[in-house]
């Protein structure tokens, strides 16, 4: 009898059900987390994607993670532009005091990670990228915890400024040392010097054209908050598909984006981004893919090394604020918080990672091992900490609840 | 029974206090920070003083006592500049008008403090409504019974007050249709209102007393009325104008309630009149609507009066009253606003009309405010 109407034996699943797969995992995980731990629910996003992931059960292995790629290029690239589209230069100009603190924040977090870590035997190199990576606050933590609280305020702004920035160091600083490593293989002085810039200024100037195209859009759209949705995942997606095939940063061209289109928006035709109940469906997406990066083993090997990285770069992150915050307009006890609101690291930190490991295999597990068990222990902790201090700085929604 | 002490202050003296929105500087909507805009202002010298209000989005400021209007306008403008200047280290925005265009009252927090938190607890969400902003006109009285007898007098006036400070004409995201819409939201309190038609300070004591041992009331502070007596600082409180848009408008009304008292007291040109209560809450109804565009019932001469002429004449009749030179020619600023009937909700619906975006609307109310981007807008 022929039966060849009937699917093979395991059927496989498409990427349609593993994305269903994925979203289900999450939302359980994540209910668990709220309910029983009273924990953030990003936390037991994270938590279905380390459990799923192919270091762990390996329910999702990596073609299946790829086939997901798209939703978390989309939800990647929202919270890019938004991190980009409310860093304000003009408050920096008024408030000189405020850009010493960024600095000082970007400056001690890496110094103090790369002395820890060499302390601890880690090459200079793996610990420099380790530490560069490091300085990026993660933008998906903060801001949909942002989101999430409905928080709003001056410390909630303050907490966004001080990442935007903190992450364009992060890449370019990555891209920089990685040029080194490149050295190490191949030398030749021209390199060292060309892709960097390549990066940066490609990737600024893909994102200003961007900006010039969704700007001129969104005026003649009009100020409909539907449509300009749409067309803000058109162009971020468009900004993603380019700065791939250039191979450019994704990171900086969707910051120069958010940048550039909020401060040329001089008509103020677009509308401030509003992530509905769509964009929470990619941002489960992207927590527990991000969580499937990581595996429990990424801790087991290297758990002391993983904790003095996340110390060491609490540390940093909390004396840079605190070193300017009296006069730069922060109360003592707020800088704690700041430095609290700064702690999460994510997705991008995993895709610096991942981008490493691609170009060099062997250097790039490495410096996973260093990396990733950070990453882990934060994604898991910061989204607790961020909406803490959040709560603590009384600038959550009065009807936001706790879990 | 206790006393209700009036203390006698020197006649025609005034002081103002000034809610003010506390705003973000990426959509311009209410934000809570005023509480971290008050720290640094703590430390930041400047005149006046500064203080929270119920919600976190708000900020009062108010001055000293002051002799006239030059006097008042510099304070003003001292405590507008160490505002500003603090502000803009927090990345605030600062605006007058007497609501937020498309705030959501829903979305504002009380003030952590032990009586707002009563009065949240006690009106519920009125008290979150209640995130509108006002200015508020002290004048110096003699006595309780001068005090009283102004009181009477002045009511007939309040609509020229409403009008000319009219500046909330959308509340929650929508155009009300009317100039002031903020005096609804005061409106649905249960002690809203005026004074009752009493002769003197001894009655108007008595009346007190009385509501007190009913339970009503514990002090004069539950009042919310137009205007009401203030027997501690020995004035009367004219409470009905919207926060204008620019400090020299605050300033300039506060000179006409204070040119107005002075006419009303020392030329007796009216008795006290029953009758002044009788049409007051519709003509306070026609002000809002309409603004400067309302015809209003004249209370003593029977018959309708189109608003924008009654301020003009009365502007006129004042004016000799004006406390000096600066004072005078606010006065006639005032006059000109009224003749071509272009008060502050004229402007922001204008503004609207330009832009198409209430947060341009508050993005521009806010220079005005911290800048004195004034444009066609003058004091």
């Amino acid at each position: 009898m022929d039966l060849n109407f009937l699917p093979r034996f395991p059927p496989s699943l498409g990427d349609v059900s593993i994305i269903a797969l994925i979203l289900l995992a999450g939302l359980g995980t994540g209910e668990l987390f709220r309910r029983v731990l009273l924990l953030p629910r990003i936390s037991g996003y994270v938590l279905a994607g380390v459990l799923l992931g192919p270091g762990t059960f390996g329910v999702l292995d990596r073609p299946m993670l790829e086939g997901a790629q798209l939703l978390l290029d989309i939800a990647l690239g929202l919270i890019l532009f938004e991190l980009g589209s409310r860093l304000d230069w003009q408050w920096f100009r008024r408030n000189r005091w405020l850009l010493a603190s960024s600095v000082a924040e970007i400056a001690l977090s890496f110094t103090l990670v790369c002395v820890v870590l060499t302390l601890l035997h880690v090459p200079w190199l793996h610990a420099a990228i380790a530490a560069a990576i490091g300085v990026a606050t993660g933008a998906p933590v903060l801001l949909v915890v942002i989101h999430d609280q409905r928080a709003d305020g001056p410390l909630t702004d303050r907490a966004v400024n001080l990442t935007a920035l903190n992450n364009v160091f992060s890449v370019v600083a990555v891209t920089m040392l990685l040029a080194f490593l490149h050295l190490e293989y191949r030398p030749g002085v021209t390199i060292l010097l060309l892709q960097p810039l390549y990066l940066l200024l490609g990737s600024t100037l893909l994102g200003y054209l961007a900006s010039l195209i969704l700007v001129l859009l969104a005026r003649w759209l009009g100020k409909r908050e539907d449509l300009q949705f749409i067309l803000l995942v058109a162009m971020v997606l468009l900004t993603v598909g380019i700065a791939k095939a250039l191979q450019l940063s994704m990171l900086i061209s969707l910051l120069a984006l958010g940048v550039m289109a909020s401060n040329r928006d001089r008509g103020r035709d677009l509308l401030p981004v509003e992530f509905g109940a769509t964009a929470q469906v990619l941002f489960v997406v992207l927590f527990v893919i991000t969580g499937a990066a990581v595996t429990l083993g990424d801790l087991a090997t290297g758990a002391g090394i993983a904790l003095a990285y996340v110390f060491a770069r609490f540390a940093g992150k909390l004396l840079g604020v605190a070193l300017f915050s009296r006069r730069s307009g922060l109360p003592a006890r707020k800088a704690g918080l700041l430095g609290l609101m700064l702690m999460p690291m994510s997705a991008t930190a995993v895709a610096m990672v991942q981008a490493t490991s691609r170009y060099y295999p062997q250097f790039g597990e490495r410096l996973g091992a260093v990396v990733l068990g950070a990453v882990l222990i934060l994604e898991l902790a910061a989204p607790l900490a961020t909406q803490l201090a959040l709560r603590a700085a009384g600038e959550t929604h009065p009807d936001a609840r706790w879990r | 029974m206790t006393s209700l002490p009036f203390k006698n202050s020197e006649p025609y003296t005034l002081g103002v206090e000034l809610e003010l929105q506390v705003l973000n500087s990426r959509d311009y909507n209410l934000t809570g920070a005023a509480v971290d805009l008050l720290a640094l202002l703590d430390k930041a010298p400047h005149p006046g003083d500064i203080k929270p209000e119920i919600t976190e989005a708000m900020i009062e400021i108010s001055t000293n006592v002051q002799h006239g209007y030059a006097g008042l306008l510099a304070e003003l403008t001292g405590i507008r500049d160490a505002m500003v200047r603090e502000a803009e280290r927090l990345n605030l925005g600062i605006a007058g008008g007497g609501a937020h265009p498309f705030q959501k009252w829903q979305d504002q927090r009380i003030f952590a403090e032990a009586r707002y938190r009563h009065i949240h607890d006690l009106y519920g969400y009125l008290a979150k409504q209640f995130t509108v902003f006002g200015q508020h006109v002290h004048i110096g009285c003699v006595s309780g019974d001068a005090a009283v007898r102004l009181i009477h007098r002045f009511s007939r006036y309040i609509p020229h007050f409403i009008a000319l400070s009219a500046s909330s004409p959308f509340f929650q995201g929508v155009d009300t249709a009317f100039a002031s819409s903020r005096l609804n939201s005061v409106s649905a309190f249960p002690l809203a209102g005026h004074i009752p038609f009493l002769p003197d300070w001894g009655a108007f004591t008595d009346y007190f007393q009385h509501m007190r041992r009913l339970q009503v009331v514990e002090s004069m502070k539950d009042f919310y009325w137009d205007i009401r007596p203030k027997p501690e600082y020995g004035t009367i409180e004219v409470r009905v104008c919207d926060t204008p848009l620019t400090l020299e408008r605050a300033a300039a009304l506060a000179e006409y309630a204070r040119a107005l008292a002075r006419y009303l007291s020392e030329d007796n040109p009216l008795e006290p009149s029953a009758d002044v209560y009788l049409v007051y809450g519709y003509n306070r109804f026609l002000a809002c609507r309409f603004g400067l565009e309302a015809e209003v019932i004249d209370p003593y001469e029977r018959r309708k009066r189109l608003l924008s002429e009654e301020i003009g004449y009365t502007l006129g009749l004042v004016a000799r009253c004006a406390s000096d030179e600066a004072g005078s020619a606010a006065l006639s600023r005032l006059r000109d606003v009224a003749s071509t009937r272009r008060g502050d909700s004229v402007l922001l619906r204008e503004q609207l009309t330009q832009t198409k975006s209430l947060s341009d609307v508050v993005r521009w109310a806010a220079g005005l405010w911290m800048h004195g981007e004034a444009g066609d807008h003058r004091g």
